[in-house]
Parts: structure tokens; sequence; C-alpha cells
């Protein structure tokens, strides 16, 4: 039907327009985050969610929003109130600690902040006072990172396999699709905690990084290498490209101008089904304590103080995370649908 | 009906020969021992004449398309020689025969499987030319729209996706891309099957201009026996597997031998009329 | 016996056979390829001890040789076959103890949470896929299918941690573990509402997120179906809605809906990993996690065995399902 076309069209780009302002937030986390994600308040621990005003306690309107400090109550352990004596606007384009924009350009701006001595925690803070929002952007690179590059190597894996396999079938053909059976008949989750444990534990950060990407990728190269070698087996059996055998045309030839761009729909399609996946694994893997460890932030370590149920119970800002995960997972799957029914209607 | 001068040509020494070619398939049904055997090629004795028209018809099944893809290098037979211009080629290897290919072009039934949905017209001609690297990038373009307006295609349609195209259409791009390496021998595997009458009738124009103008021969295979007796100079009928009868159009419309024969020529639809029409409209 | 009884008989058989045959060889090549990874592991469960300077190198060393762990890769592999031939199924250093006593135990409860879900889930999806795929375009299955595609969203991750949430918050459900303590001294109905009362929650969560899939998808077979001519035709003969639907359109639609069930068994399995862990849920799960931080090789490789036993049965008993509810599936296979 037309309209649904017009639909999943508009709904791709929507959400196209929010996966790229959400990654592009997190690649500009130092901008965009008021502060370090290791800077730690040891005054306050568990402060939550910062209030916005716009209406002060004398019942004046505020153009700009304002903040008041937060205080610890004196008789009992994270519990604070406001400051109602100040109010510190929320600036823009502030002035504050030195970071690296995407890791190399340096620069000290950040898109938001208050003045000294508030301090503006729009997710709260955990126990060791350090801001959550800033955090969890600073995750974000580390799990989206994470997510992105393991589905690269998957679908690298899977193309090259598929399109060999698809292509020369035989016996190449039969023991590929074997092995594929064989990793996809595995339970993901289990083989992927069982491989992670027995790599090295403890390493250093990036070492864990790339570490969890190899694994994640390598272990799911099996659908997309299956789904490739379906389209190539078609692809290849069609007449034109008989034709362009005639013509005297290279193997390399008709892969690259034949066959592989048959595979490009799918390839999308799979991307977009995949960085969630991957996302949620390093998550997963890292909430476990089998991934990134304190103190680099990931989305997964961030969520492991729910570990403690006393952190569940009364620090609820501590789910943000959480949160994060859902709008990528939304994001991404609502791509992949919008690119699914194109593929179906052949617009791909 | 084939011309005194197709006779007259047919004293030269042939094109393409095939002497004694046999090629079965064998078939495993699924999950038994049991296996059966088709019998494509039975002894197949075959012989194309330089510069003339060669129909070959049968009925489906008969073997038609199996000795095309032979003659075409494309399946090698179980048995048998096959000499094209004067060497023996059934038992080449890839890299022997590459050079041969440009000189021998098969042109599909199904144009619309023979034709890559993602480019688009020009670039389907300009892909032999550009696989046998035959121009240079800038006369690529230049040389497709001549040969798209060699088969009646109007060269504004260049950038049109196959999938636009009629089937007439398709078939004429189809034909473009077989001349455009100027090969020595085209041959069209059913190619106006699922064409109307007079769209076949205009095909048909194309092939007898295209024979004159580049001394092209040609060999058609069909299932059609009135179709291909309004052009072939020669026609040899084909059935399970065997040739059972080769002579020139004349003597097989006039005293045909075998039964098959008769039987393909009882089920003759009167294509003459439009034939006729066709060709004194000019090409179109 | 009439040639054509006997064909009929023995085909599903000759085909359940070929299936076990080839479910028997992919658990094979599972175990190797876990053992394959397993060599990966630089160090083992004595490494810890290693760092203990009471403890001298010569007895680590002794302990590794009488494990077993100073052998090759080849051989280590024969040996644990043996052992898994022999009922063993390997020793765990962590436990002291043959492997399988553990897995038993664990394996049970994990099958008691994800059967349960399994269930539950089908149960829900079903009607519901049914109906809206009935209702197609219309406002109840928009709603649907919008959910759908939003629960789909949260990843189980985020699905268990909520909900366990929500229980600590109201108190409504004891947490953690499988029963309470002092379970021995309940009578046997409070036996049961005890177990019923843990499994709430993770069954809750794995429920959760199967749903939206299975919905999916039961939605689509039976949108497929519902535009088959036999369907008009019914329709035309005055038969009612509801009978329509389940007796007749369901049932042409079972086909596809079985392969997913065999799908669904081994997501489900990846998924009760992590909401044992969450939940507390003494299954498979948690012992991995424990297992992988003491590198407890062999019972990594038993509990991967066992989960992937679990995934090859599913799917075996989705291809018998298919051969008693498909009649082509029967005569395809002569």
């Amino acid at each position: 039907m037309k309209t649904s076309k017009k639909n999943s069209k508009k709904r791709l780009i929507a959400a196209a327009i929010f996966l790229l302002a959400l990654h592009l937030a997190i690649l500009l986390a130092g901008f965009v985050a008021p502060y370090q994600p290791a800077t730690q308040n040891r005054d306050f621990p568990y402060v939550p969610p910062t209030r916005i005003h716009f209406v002060d306690a004398r019942r004046h309107l505020h153009l700009r929003p304002f903040i008041y400090q937060a205080v610890a109550r004196a008789d009992s352990l994270y519990e604070y109130t406001e400051a109602r004596d100040q109010e510190f606007p929320v600036r823009f384009f502030v002035s504050g600690s030195k970071y690296k924009i995407a890791g190399w350009l340096p620069s000290h701006t950040h898109l938001f902040g208050v003045d000294a001595p508030a301090q503006v925690f729009l997710a709260g803070t955990d126990n060791y006072g350090r801001d959550q929002f800033s955090r969890i952007l600073y995750g974000g690179q580390i799990s989206l990172a994470a997510g992105l590059l393991a589905t690269a190597i998957s679908l690298f894996l899977g193309l090259c396999v598929g399109c060999v396999s698809g292509f020369y079938a035989g016996w190449i053909d039969e023991s590929a699709m074997r092995l594929a059976e064989l990793f996809l008949v595995l339970p993901w989750l289990y083989v992927l905690l069982a491989v992670r444990a027995f790599l090295p534990l403890h390493i250093s950060p990036s070492q864990t990084f790339l570490l969890l990407v190899a694994v994640i990728g390598t272990i799911g190269w099996a659908r997309p290498a299956r789904l490739v070698r379906g389209i190539v087996l078609s692809a290849r059996s069609r007449k034109y490209v008989t034709a362009s055998r005639g013509f005297g045309a290279s193997d390399a030839y008709i892969l690259r101008r034949h066959v592989l761009p048959h595979t490009y729909g799918t390839l999308l399609t799979q991307a977009a089904l995949l960085v969630p996946q991957y996302v949620i694994a390093e998550v997963t893997l890292s909430f476990f304590g089998l991934g990134l460890s304190e103190p680099k932030p990931s989305w997964g370590n961030l969520l492991a103080n729910f570990e403690q149920y006393n952190v569940l119970v009364s620090h609820w800002w501590m789910f943000a995370p959480a949160l994060a995960l859902v709008l990528v997972s939304l994001g991404y799957l609502t791509v992949a649908n919008a690119f699914h029914q194109q593929l179906q209607s052949g617009s791909i | 009906m084939g011309t005194e001068a197709g006779a007259t040509r047919a004293l030269q020494p042939a094109l393409m020969r095939a002497r004694g070619l046999g090629k079965r398939y064998v078939q495993r049904t699924p999950f038994s021992q049991q296996s059966f055997a088709i019998e494509a090629l039975v002894n197949v004795d075959f012989e194309i004449a330089p510069g003339c028209l060669t129909a070959l018809v049968g009925e489906s099944g008969s073997g038609k398309s199996t000795l095309a893809s032979c003659l075409a290098m494309i399946g090698k037979p179980d048995s048998g020689e096959i000499w094209f211009e004067g060497n023996e080629i059934s038992h080449w290897s890839k890299r022997k025969l590459a050079p041969l290919r440009p000189k021998i072009q098969l042109v599909f039934q199904d144009s619309a499987g023979a034709l890559d949905p993602r480019f688009s017209a020009a670039q389907i001609i300009e892909e032999p030319l550009e696989i046998q690297r035959r121009e240079s990038r800038q006369t690529l373009r230049a040389r497709a729209r001549e040969l798209m307006e060699e088969v009646g295609l109007s060269p504004d349609w260049a950038n049109r996706s196959p999938l636009q195209l009629s089937g007439g259409q398709r078939q004429r791009l189809a034909i473009a891309r077989a001349i455009a390496l100027k090969p020595s021998l085209l041959i069209l595997d059913e190619s106006l099957s699922g064409l109307d009458l007079s769209t076949q009738a205009q095909i048909l124009n194309l092939l007898l201009d295209l024979k004159a103008a580049r001394s092209l021969t040609v060999l058609l295979i069909s299932h059609d026996l009135s179709l291909v007796g309004q052009v072939a100079d020669f026609v040899a009928v084909m059935h399970q597997g065997r040739i059972v009868e080769s002579a020139s159009t004349r003597q097989v419309f006039g005293s045909a031998q075998h039964p098959q024969t008769c039987k393909l020529l009882a089920s003759v639809r009167v294509l003459e009329a439009a034939f006729q029409t066709a060709r004194a409209g000019g090409r179109g | 016996m009439m040639p054509s009884m006997t064909s009929a008989v023995k085909s599903p058989i000759r085909y359940l056979e070929r299936r076990a045959i080839h479910a028997i060889l992919l658990l094979l090549g599972a175990s190797l390829l876990s053992f394959l990874f397993s060599s990966l592991a630089p160090g083992s469960f004595f490494d810890e001890m290693k760092l203990n300077p009471q403890i001298s190198p010569e007895t680590v060393a002794a302990l590794r040789s009488q494990y077993g762990l100073d052998q090759p890769l080849p051989v280590r592999y024969v040996r644990w076959v043996k052992s898994v031939l022999r009922g063993e199924w390997g020793y765990s250093f962590a436990y002291n103890q043959p492997v399988r006593s553990l897995l038993m135990v664990r394996a049970r409860n994990t099958l008691l949470l994800t059967t349960l879900a399994l269930a539950l889930a089908w149960l829900i999806a079903v009607p519901i896929g049914v109906w809206i795929a009935s209702r197609r375009g219309r406002w109840d299955d928009q709603l649907a299918s919008a959910s759908t595609s939003l629960l789909l969203s949260v990843p189980e991750l985020v699905l268990a941690l909520g909900l366990l949430y929500l229980v600590i918050r109201t108190h409504a459900l004891p947490v953690g573990g499988m029963v309470s303590t002092g379970f021995d001294r309940l009578g046997s109905w409070e036996q049961v509402r005890d177990l019923a009362a843990h499994l709430i929650v993770p069954v809750t969560t794995l429920v959760l997120a199967s749903l939206p899939i299975l919905i999916r998808h039961v939605r689509a077979s039976m949108i497929e179906v519902l535009q088959a001519p036999f369907i008009q035709a019914a329709r035309g003969h005055g038969i009612s809605r509801s009978r329509l639907l389940f007796c007749y359109a369901l049932p042409a639609a079972a086909n596809p809906l079985i392969s997913l069930f065999g799908l669904s068994v081994a997501g489900l399995l990846s998924g009760s990993l992590l909401v044992e862990v969450i939940a507390g849920w003494p299954g498979l799960g948690p012992l991995l996690l424990e297992a992988c931080f003491s590198r407890d090789i062999y019972v990594v490789i038993g509990v991967v065995m066992a989960s992937t036993m679990f995934m090859i049965l599913g799917s075996l008993l989705a291809d018998v399902m298919l051969v008693v509810a498909d009649p082509r599936v029967r005569t395809d296979h002569a």
C-alpha cells in the first residue's frame, strides 16, 4: 500500500535522525556532559537528580532555568534538600574542565553548566558523588562503539564466508554451512560468557574493550553468512551472470557488479538488527563483571550498581542508563523494520 | 523461404560443426539410491553454414537448449567433437576458450532474467565492451547508443531500466548486447517465444538486417516451424536428443522425410501475412 | 504389510531418525568447539593458588596433573568424552564433585523456569496474535503493534531489573532463590505457593521478553492464512468468527508456527541465563557465571553443553510436532 510505504519512509527518516542526534551527543560526550566521568564529590553521594526550576520561591518567573544547590541533611544519610537562598541559573556554552573532543581535539567548553559551588546533576550521582549524566554519556561511547565495531566484524566475516560459500558452492559451501549451523545452535549468551571467561580476566581497559569487540563480533558471523550465501546462490544462477561469463567476465567482476549489489539491502537490515543486540551483549558482559570494569564507565557497569538491593530501592535514578539502552534499541529496531519493509517492496 | 544465395554459401566450409555429440543428465531422486539418466543429446551431427540463418526446431525437451549451450561453450558435452574455425574445442580449458568467447554470443529466451535489473539499458550494452576492454571510457557510451539505434531502440532510453521496457524492446536490447563484440555466430535460444506475432516479425526483420549488414551467422532455435520457415536458409529438426532431419528450408518444407517434421509442419500457423506487412512497412 | 502402509509409517520415523543423528553430530561438534575455546584459557583454576605463597609450586603442579590439566588438548578431550559416557561429565574443582550432579539440579531448575515461561508465553501470544490478525489495520491491531514494538525495544536486562525494582518496592513477593528458608517445614500446598511466589518474577520477565516476537509471528502467519480462498469459502458458509479463526485458520498456520516454537525454545534458553542471575534463581545461569570467574573449566563446558542440548531438543521436539501436524512432511521423505 502506498500510504504504508510512505509511512515507513517517514518513520525511517525520523528514527534515523533521532539515532544520529543520539550518536552525535555521545560522540561529543565531552562537550555535552558538564563534568568528567571520574570526578568524585565525596560530600554528595547518591544525590537525586537536580530539579530544574523556572519559578522561584518568591513566585517570580525566570526565563532562564535555574537550580538550587543540594545540601545534605544532617540527620540522615543520602537525604538532601535544596538550599532555596540562592538561585544558580543554568548557563550554556560554559567554560569548564578540560577534555578532548572525540579524543583528540582539546577544548574546555561545555554545553551547559552552573556557577560554582553549585553542581547540576541531571541524573543524580552515585555513591562516589560522580555525575551520572556525564557517566552515561561517556559510558555510551564505550557501549555504542563496542556494538558498532562488533557489528562491522560480524558483517564482514559473514559477507566473506557467505560470498565464497554461495559463489563456489560444492564442498566449500557444505562445510561452511555446517559450521554455521554449529555456531547457530549454540546458545549465544552462554558461549559469549564462556569464551570471555576463558580469556584473560585481568587486563587493561583498552585490551578488554578490543577483546569484547572481537569475541562478540566473531561469534555472530553465522547468521549474516547464511543470509548472504542465499542471496549469492540465487544471484549467481541468473541468466545475466551466464551472459556475463559469455563475455569473458572474471569471477571478481561478476561478484562485484552483479552479485554483491544484491546483498546491500540485507546487510543494512542486519546491521540495524545487530547493533542493538551487540550493545546489549557488551552491557550484559560488563554488568556481570566480565567486561569493562570500574572506573571506566560503560552502561553495563553503571547498571551493575543494581546488584545491591538497597541501590535498587532507594536510588531509582541509577536506572537511567537503562533508558539510554531502550532508546538506542528503539531507534535501531525502527530503522531495521523500515529497511526490511523497503527491502520487501524492492526499493533497496 | 530461404534464399538460393544461402544454398550457394553452404558450399563453403562450415563455421561450426558438431560430430557425434552426446550429453546425459543424471538425476537422483532425493533420499533414495535410484537414479535415472536423461539422454539430452544422442550422437548429434550438426553444421552451421557461414553467413546463413540456420534454424533448429523441435518440441520442448528435444535437446535444443542443450545443444545450444554446448555450441555456446557454456556446457561441456560428454562425448563427441565440436569444430569452430578449424579448431576442435570440445575439450579446451576455460583459459583457452576465453579468446573465442566474443565470437559466439547467446541470446536467451527470458529477456527479463538475462538483463540485470540494476543496470540501465546503456550499461547493459556497455558491459561486454567494458569486460573485453574494446572501448575507452569516453567512447563507451557513444558506442552503446550506436548499437541501440542499430537494433531499433531509441537512444533516449539509454538510462531506462530493462524493467521499464516491453518484451520486444528487451530482446532488442539483448541482441544489441550480443552483437556489441562483433561475434561471428549469434545463437538465439527461443528468444522469440513469449512475444506477440507482430513483435516476433519485427525481431525477425531485425535479424535479417543484422545478418546482411554484419555478415552475421545466425542460429535460431525455436519450437515454431512456421516462424523460422520465413527466414531460415537451413532447418534442422530435433527429436528426443537426435537430429532427425537437416536440409535447406525448401527441402524441409517441400519434401519432409521424418514423421516428426511432418507433425511440426502440420501445426504451422500462418505468419506470412504479418511478416510481409512488417517487411513492407520498414523497421519498426 | 501393504506397501503403502509401510511407507507411511516408515518415512516419519526415518525422518526423525535422521534428525536425531543430526542432533548427536551437532552435540559432538558443539563439544569440540567448546573444548577448542577452553584451550584459549591462559590460566586455570589453580592460578589463585599460585599467588598464595604458602602453597608451593610443586603442589600446584601436582594438583594440575592430578586433574589432568597439563595434558595436551586432544587427550583432555578424549578423557572428557569418556567421563561423559561414564555419566560424570568431568569434575568441578570448586565444588569438588562430578559436574553431573551439579548440572542435574541446576538444569532441572532452569527447565522448570523455561518450560513454564514457554507455555505461558505461547498461551498468551496465540490468542492475541490470532485476534489482532483478524482485526488487521484497526485500532486494536495498531495498539498491539505499537506495544509489541516498544516491548521489543526493552532489553531483557532492563525488564528484569525493572520487575525486580517493582517487587522490592512493593514487598509483594519474596526475592532471590527458589524457595524461602524453612521450606521443608511447610505443608505441601504452602510449598507449592512458595515456589510459585519465587517463580513469578523470573517467569514474568521471560514471558514479557518473548511475547513481542511470538505475537508478531503469529499475526503474520495468520494474516497470510486468512487471505486463502478456503477461508473466504468458509466465511461464506456462515461459520462463526471464533470458530473460523481457531478451528480453520490456525491449524493451517501451524507449520511456520511450529518452526517458530523450536526457535522460541532457543531464545528462551539464552534469555534465562540473565534472568536467573538477576532474580537469583538457582539455575544453569548463575552456575555458569560462577564457574567463569573461578575458571572451573569442566563446569563451564558442562553448562554450555547442557544448554546446547536443550536447544537441540527443542528443535527436535518441533520436528516431531511438524511430522505429526503436517501430512506433507510425511510423504515427502520416502
